[in-house]
């Protein structure tokens, strides 16, 4: 940042090219970061109008927040999200670790491109056509079993979350020193003790990382859930998309502050664990 | 911390046991597939202290995505909600149960306009949810002419000029401009299309919007008139009461959402106990309570809210009514010039 704007011919040529120090680079990073979160700080203040409009301010009051958590459908849906979300976080996050060791600690073999393509592919395919292709094909498995339940979700979250889970792992296993798994071979560790007692720890940011999105992107899916969730299955987005195309409350200001806070908290909470973690590595 | 983790974790376990155990196909149920935000939470405990029948709600927001979800089967539901100009199409495809609600015993407390419909002839099919109008709202205290005319959205006075929005819903608006004009909905006559096309391409000079969400603009001033529903109007009177909703004496559109059976229903018999039981006054008026439109039952208003029972906007005068038209569904070829001209709109 210090000499940007008094550039000596020969420190412009050893010092790397970094967007960081062009000019303008502050000013236009405080706007993108405005951009990005200024909308959100109305919702949030109508959160807490006494009144049942979205633009005018009559007052400061928790009535919002207080019909919510006593609204049983807003509830049963909160429930069913969680639920949804972590299973297909957990699922989703097992899943992408195995195919990330699988397409890293590998010699690169025919069709491993074929491979990246295939786990990457919910990033590629426009979600509607998933959404459509999922509610045939569930169909036709719900009219043969006669089964309704929650198996179908967590199965659609699970496999368009993968790839989410899977791209902060497998970025994690290609910076990481391989030395250190070969000094273990060396050491005569078995191929799963290395993989527990080396690569697991040095990886652990990285599984962290894609459980994290992968349950953020459960969380907020609506088109695939719409179109595959059966009777009752009401999720926090779909329940809320409902509502836009009635009349808007507060209610639902409330339910967004709420869900923001949760991410809010899960994003500090893991920053910090990584911080002590990153802490405890240098002291050792 | 500890009792958000421990709420999860109830949570989970409930979640748990409800997914697997999936919908037991007990006699005493029924699944409900209505618009979201559209089911008074009342209304359903009183039936399910009546009748002992446990009701599953299940939301959709548009027509269409329901109407694909129940199509390919395996849906579980047992009753939709769709809007009268879906109702046909539905009933083409032979998703729907001829569930006789004209047979059955309440039947007698619909108003006698909703006995008989265009999109449901005799009503074999459907029972009416909830019904309303587009119409105009007006903010009284910027303009004071005549209210009932659509004059105010095609050839709008000075005082409105670029205060003006219009509901981009394409058949209202496009079948509005038609009536206007002397014509009427899904004609195929290029003459009066070209005539509706250029009121429209001139009246947007003077329009300032096309949007939704306008209660808050208009009780707020930021608007003075827009084309939009009865139901908006009505919450944006209760705000400013200045605002008011006129009826086009050229013409204006109604819509209705109705109840039907769907014909792989598991649940049959309590789906129809659950059509007879919504029309019965007292319950209609707990629907109309809840989203805030007419019901079609006689003898609902007295049990509304109060606010309700005498607004203007939700009991139709009896001399604005018969310029209303239920929007019908045209057909491919008009529909082509429909978004022909709602293109040119658009830009």
């Amino acid at each position: 940042m210090t000499n940007s704007s008094n550039p000596g011919q020969s420190i412009m040529r050893r010092r790397p090219f970094s967007v960081k120090t062009q000019t303008g680079f502050t000013t236009m990073a405080i706007i993108c970061f405005f951009l990005l979160y200024a909308p959100l700080l109305p919702l949030v203040f109508y959160s807490f109008n006494a009144g049942s409009s979205l633009a005018f301010w009559e007052g400061f009051s928790f009535r919002w927040y207080v019909a919510a958590w006593e609204n049983e459908m807003v509830m049963d849906a909160t429930i069913r999200s969680l639920y949804l979300a972590i299973s297909a976080a957990l699922i989703s996050t097992f899943l992408a670790t195995l195919a990330a060791l699988g397409t890293t600690r590998t010699r690169p073999y025919r069709g491993l491109t074929a491979i990246y393509a295939m786990i990457n592919q919910p990033l590629m395919v426009p979600e509607i056509v998933t959404a459509v292709a999922l509610l045939i094909l569930f169909a036709g498995i719900k009219q043969a079993t006669d089964y309704h339940g929650m198996a179908y979700l967590i199965i659609a979250h699970s496999a368009f979350c993968i790839p989410f889970a899977y791209l902060p792992i497998r970025a994690r296993l290609e910076g990481m020193d391989k030395t250190l798994e070969v000094a273990a071979a060396d050491l005569y560790a078995t191929r799963w003790m290395t993989f527990r007692r080396i690569t697991l720890p040095l990886i652990w940011p990285g599984i962290l990382a894609g459980l994290m999105l992968a349950f953020v992107i459960s969380l907020d899916d609506v088109v695939i859930t719409q179109l595959v969730k059966s009777s009752g299955q009401n999720t926090l987005p779909t329940y809320m998309l409902g509502q836009l195309r009635r009349v808007i409350t507060p209610e639902v200001n409330a339910i967004s502050s709420v869900l923001l806070a949760v991410s809010v908290a899960i994003v500090t909470v893991l920053f910090f664990l990584n911080k002590k973690n990153n802490n405890n590595k240098k002291t050792q | 911390m500890k009792w958000k983790l421990t709420a999860v974790a109830a949570g989970l376990a409930f979640a748990l046991t409800s997914g697997v155990a999936g919908i037991a196909k007990a006699s005493g149920e029924l699944n409900l597939f209505n618009w979201g935000n559209y089911t008074n939470p009342e209304l359903i405990t009183k039936f399910e202290a009546e009748t002992g029948i446990k009701v599953i709600i299940t939301d959709y927001d548009d027509n269409d995505s329901a109407l694909a979800k129940v199509k390919v089967g395996g849906h579980g539901f047992d009753m939709v909600v769709p809007s009268s100009n879906y109702v046909p199409i539905w009933i083409k495809e032979g998703l729907l149960l001829e569930a006789r609600p004209d047979q059955m015993s309440n039947f007698k407390n619909l108003e006698e306009i909703w006995q008989d419909v265009d999109w449901d002839p005799g009503r074999h099919y459907t029972v009416p949810w909830q019904w309303g109008s587009v119409g105009i709202m007006l903010d009284t205290a910027v303009y004071s002419g005549d209210i009932n005319t659509s004059s105010i959205i095609f050839d709008p006075p000075a005082e409105l000029v670029g205060k003006i929005n219009v509901a981009p819903e394409m058949a209202d608006v496009v079948g509005m401009a038609l009536r206007y004009i002397g014509s009427e909905p899904c004609t195929l006559d290029k003459a009066a299309l070209k005539k509706a096309r250029d009121l429209l391409i001139n009246a947007k000079t003077k329009w300032l919007s096309m949007e939704y969400g306008v209660i808050e603009k208009i009780a707020g001033g930021d608007l003075a008139a827009s084309l939009y529903w009865n139901g908006a109007s009505f919450r944006a009177r209760l705000q400013n009461p200045n605002v008011h909703f006129g009826y086009p004496k050229e013409g204006y559109s109604l819509w209705m959402d109705s109840v039907a059976i769907l014909k792989d229903a598991k649940n049959v018999e309590n789906a129809k106990t659950f059509m007879n039981f919504i029309m019965v006054p007292e319950n209609a008026a707990l629907i109309s309570a809840f989203a805030r439109y007419a019901n079609g039952v006689k003898g609902s208003v007295p049990f509304m809210p109060e606010d309700m029972a005498t607004a203007p906007e939700v009991v139709i005068p009896p001399e604005f009514l018969k310029s209303g038209h239920f929007v019908p569904s045209c057909e491919p070829e008009a529909q082509g010039y429909y978004t022909a001209i709602w293109t040119e709109l658009q830009k």
